[in-house]
């Protein structure tokens, strides 16, 4: 149950990193960006899906299996 | 930049990339030195850099296809399964750890160390920084020998007492990762500070120098690919700089085959000696001569 918890814990998570990633593709997110006047952050776009896809390796890594 | 120069700059960018000797510290260092007139922090070198890092990245995928195969069949089998059977499977996953802090710190921190630091004054002090990093990386890899009363055995059995990088532990992979993000600062080479950290973690040197190159390879490319769209801007010179890519890819290539021989048995002081000498060197130059 401990190890479901988290696990749903690491898939919100990574729901947060998509909307962060969405939010820097369209340029809405501005913060710890080189040019601000930029309409659009791909580069931390990228990073921010990356993280979302390793938090939903990690939460089906955490949850528990059936055996 | 002239041809000349965009071949030179692609051999230093591919030998220094995987040598842990600062290729970046060289590319701001040896131009200065040399009294050329492009800045490498200059906007419009970017797409260069961009072919030179693809050029690198290039060379390492060739070198190590058969096991990038393995290692992406072996993240898929292992994220849908949620749990690591093989080798290649926890290699994977190693590389997915070390490659999400110095992507984070990358991204985030890349052009502001770069502004503040992308002087030659500063690439030389750490050179030299980096220099004492890896001589101290070897001190405490011989006290760990000495401990384990290795000593006097030839190289090539010490170095077997030693681990592959698919036993390295996660919390390793994450701060060999970590350490990564110090080659921001001109100077301070990535492969030296990875191929240490692997050594302080339990690797061999070959296996450490091998983690190394593993973990460079999804960060160069992702950065080179990235950027590509640059590459379509009318006013890139694109001959002259593939050119000096195919460039950095051969002498990338060679470079990380010459390695992995060396490591079988050779150690980090000579490329320690050589950044504390080279770093002093420059330092002495820039401030001294006009």
């Amino acid at each position: 149950m401990k190890g479901n918890s988290f696990a749903a814990g690491l898939v919100v998570l990574a729901v947060v990193f998509l909307v962060v990633a969405a939010l820097y593709a369209f340029g809405v997110l501005q913060i710890l960006v080189t040019d601000s006047h930029a309409s659009h952050h791909y580069t931390h776009a990228v990073l921010f899906v990356v993280l979302a896809a390793a938090s939903l390796v990690a939460a089906n890594f955490a949850r528990e299996k059936r055996v | 930049m002239t041809l000349w120069q965009a071949l030179f700059m692609g051999l230093l960018q591919g030998a220094t990339e995987l040598f842990p000797v600062s290729s970046l510290g060289h590319a701001v260092l040896i131009p200065s030195l040399l009294h050329w007139k492009f800045k490498t922090s200059d906007p419009s070198f970017v797409p260069f850099l961009v072919l030179l890092h693809l050029g690198t990245a290039g060379a390492l995928l060739v070198i190590y296809r058969t096991e990038w195969v393995a290692i992406i069949r072996g993240f898929f089998t292992a994220a849908f399964r949620g749990s690591i059977k093989t080798d290649s499977e926890r290699l994977a996953m190693l590389l997915l750890v070390g490659t999400i802090p110095a992507g984070i710190l990358g991204v985030f921190l890349e052009h502001s160390l770069k502004a503040l630091f992308a002087n030659p004054k500063a690439a030389a002090a750490f050179l030299t920084i980096n220099g004492f990093l890896l001589l101290g990386a070897e001190v405490l890899r011989r006290r760990t020998e000495r401990r384990a009363a290795l000593e006097g055995r030839p190289r090539v059995e010490q170095e077997e007492q030693f681990a592959e990088a698919e036993h390295i532990s996660f919390r390793a992979a994450a701060t060999v990762g970590a350490i990564q993000a110090l080659a921001l600062l001109p100077g301070i080479s990535r492969s030296g500070m990875t191929i240490a950290g692997g050594l302080l973690a339990g690797l061999r040197h070959q296996e450490a120098a091998r983690f190394s190159f593993l973990l460079a390879t999804p960060i160069i490319t992702a950065a080179g690919l990235i950027e590509v769209p640059l590459l379509f801007d009318p006013k890139v010179p694109l001959g002259e700089y593939f050119a000096g890519a195919v460039l950095a890819f051969g002498a990338a290539y060679l470079s990380a085959r010459f390695l992995l021989r060396y490591f079988r048995s050779g150690r980090l002081d000579p490329y320690g000696w050589y950044c504390a000498a080279a770093g002093l060197a420059c330092l002495a130059l820039l401030t001294f001569l006009p």
